[in-house]
């Protein structure tokens, strides 16, 4: 995974660095869109990024 | 803690300063009960909120709206929305109550003044929570 900051990743994904923060926080399930392009950025598979917990075992 | 804030975020906190300083002296002390006052009510918000958005403008180097922004501001919007229907509704049926039973005289201004108040202020406690839910919205998980 390519090391990058929020403010990077965020300008290079097009949205804010306040977004990134939320996806890192899981406060925030960012469009299919945005989730590819991120794991585009990141050099990773998108499920190496993000992955789905149902609510009740997190 | 304002570099930790978007742009959107700053804009609404400033709004939301602007809305209960113009309008809460005006609701709470209700005093001058006149067109004049209303007029000059809007004019000082309209001020304020150029004031204060140009400011954030400028303090803000990144103001970019993504999707998120975006969809913290249906959601506003559907809270205001709905807000504004129910007092819509509750008013005027208190309005048709207070008719059907002799209560109200449309022929005295101050009863103008008054409706102008309520529906005024209608207006006012929906756009307030549209921008509370959106507050809130940045600050909890969607």
């Amino acid at each position: 995974m390519r090391e990058i900051t929020q403010q990077e990743l965020a300008d290079k994904v097009g949205v804010t660095r306040q977004t990134v923060i939320a996806m890192e926080q899981d406060k925030y399930s960012p469009s299919l869109e945005t989730a590819f392009k991120v794991a585009m950025v990141l050099g990773v598979p998108l499920e190496q990024c993000f992955q789905y917990v149902p609510r009740g075992k997190r | 803690m304002l570099t930790s804030l978007s742009y959107r975020e700053k804009s609404l906190y400033a709004s939301l300063v602007a809305e209960l300083v113009v309008y809460g002296p005006y609701f709470v002390l209700h005093r001058q009960n006149t067109v004049n006052h209303v007029a000059g009510m809007i004019i000082a918000i309209i001020v304020l909120q150029i004031i204060l958005q140009s400011a954030i403008a400028a303090v803000t180097r990144n103001r970019v709206t993504d999707e998120r922004d975006r969809l913290i501001e249906l959601r506003g919007y559907r809270a205001g929305y709905l807000t504004l229907a129910s007092l819509m509704v509750l008013g005027l049926g208190l309005l048709w109550f207070h008719a059907t039973e002799g209560h109200l005289r449309l022929d005295n201004e101050r009863a103008g003044l008054h409706f102008l108040s309520a529906f005024f202020g209608m207006l006012i406690i929906a756009d307030i929570v549209k921008t509370a839910t959106q507050i809130v919205g940045y600050r909890t998980a969607l």
